[in-house]
């Protein structure tokens, strides 16, 4: 049971093939949800697993920001798909996903309040005593903030990990993201956070549309977004950072360009 | 620990109410065209509520690859004009409806008539809840398009209309 290390690309089946052939590949990232709990894993995922590429589960459905206690049924699915993978650690978000009823679809921003720290380490303590593995938390990216916030975002932040013992995903970009939509310092809120507590970190790509910055991941990571990496890792280099693409997939060659870029930015060896 | 909803009085008029209530309020802003939630920016929500719209279009077409290819550079705003203001039942139905709505009006391109088809062969789907798998032999039809399945496997016997 390997930690992650080095350049990971989270693992989707439009880009098994090319995920199967990156010779120093040590590290994937699946969505917790695309596996079946009873198995099998896909079979390009399965290959990896048998290489001994470290697989990491990666739900985006438990809404652990929700008001509501998590489901237990999202989070034994959760735990039997690290079971299945032998995976070392699982992560989710700092979110919610749905409520009164209706999805979402996506990530939603809590507001930063005492009240909704105090619902999400509830669900966070909820899920990690049915875990089999320990969890890290992403915080995400968000076109809007509430009105009702109390705490800035690395006070929020510092307080959830604190008071749930949990491991820190670092997604680069979400931190890039928040910071230009919001205006405010990036390398900042990197002073702040607990870097020895990431696991492994995100990058991924985005675009500016209608006077925001997206963080689509099916766009080419930007020039800014490679350099608050490099940032990052020449303060305290976290064990692992991978690429999250999630569409628009581009020719191989490209893929590989980027894989080599988080390389670059970080100082870990290439995988292509 | 601060009792849900019983924070200190505010003085400037923000919104009150507890987590869950808040929540639901702005999920039904986003997602069902509900009322939009006191006291948050309108632009950054109305920026939100497109790229939901967005997220899951992209997650439709990965349960519809044929659909959305054969809208080809429609998709993105066919999906989003059908799909505001209607919540999300997750990419296989979403795009379930979405081909029998363009069907039912006569806007759906041949490669999509033939995915519904092969779909209708090989799924009951009746608009509520999740669509299961046929245990008799079934024919699925749209645009021209026939599916036959039997004992589980599908075939297309007959091409859309082009």
């Amino acid at each position: 049971m390997n930690t992650p290390y080095g350049v990971g690309i989270g693992w989707r089946p439009e880009i098994s093939g090319f995920v199967a052939e990156l010779p120093g590949l040590r590290f994937v990232e699946v969505i917790a949800e695309s596996v079946p709990a009873a198995g099998p894993p896909p079979d390009g995922l399965l290959e990896l697993h048998n290489r001994g590429v470290t697989v990491v589960p990666h739900g985006v459905r438990l809404s652990l920001g929700g008001a509501a206690p998590v489901e237990p049924a999202r989070v034994a699915h959760l735990a039997a798909v690290a079971q299945l993978l032998a995976a070392p650690l699982v992560s989710e978000h700092i979110a919610f996903v749905r409520a009164g009823g209706l999805e979402a679809g996506h990530l939603l921003p809590l507001p930063r309040t005492h009240e909704a720290v105090d619902a999400v380490c509830a669900n966070i303590a909820r899920a990690q005593a049915d875990l089999p593995v320990p969890i890290a938390l992403e915080p995400i990216a968000a076109l809007f903030d509430w009105p009702d916030d109390e705490l800035d975002e690395a006070a929020f932040l510092n307080e959830i990990l604190e008071r749930t013992g949990a491991l820190l995903l670092l997604d680069v970009a979400n931190v890039y993201a928040n910071a230009r939509n919001r205006g405010t310092d990036p390398v900042a809120l990197l002073d702040r956070l607990p870097l020895e507590r990431v696991a492994y970190l995100h990058v991924a790509g985005g675009a500016e549309r209608g006077g925001f910055y997206h963080d689509t991941h099916t766009d080419p990571i930007g020039r800014e977004v490679l350099e608050l990496l490099a940032e990052l890792c020449a303060r305290h280099r976290p064990p692992a950072a991978m690429l999250e693409r999630d569409g628009h997939y581009p020719p191989a060659g490209e893929l590989r360009t980027e894989l080599d870029a988080v390389a670059a930015a970080c100082g870990f060896p290439v995988v292509t | 620990m601060t009792p849900a909803g019983a924070g200190p009085p505010d003085p400037t008029g923000t919104p009150t109410g507890t987590l869950a209530s808040r929540q639901a309020e702005l999920v039904a802003a986003l997602v069902a065209d509900g009322p939009p939630p006191a006291g948050f920016a309108p632009g950054p929500l109305a920026a939100a509520r497109a790229a939901l719209l967005r997220k899951r279009a992209g997650e439709v077409a990965r349960h519809w690859p044929l659909l959305a290819a054969g809208l080809g550079p429609a998709w993105p705003t066919t999906f989003i004009d059908w799909a505001a203001g209607r919540p999300g039942g997750g990419g296989l139905r979403d795009g379930w409806e979405l081909a029998r709505a363009l069907h039912a009006r006569a806007a759906l391109p041949p490669l999509g008539a033939e995915e519904l088809a092969v779909r209708e062969a090989e799924f009951h789907y009746d608009g509520h809840r999740t669509p299961r798998r046929r245990r008799f032999p079934a024919l699925g039809q749209a645009g021209g398009a026939i599916a036959v399945q039997f004992a589980g496997r599908v075939r297309l016997l007959r091409p859309a209309r082009p």
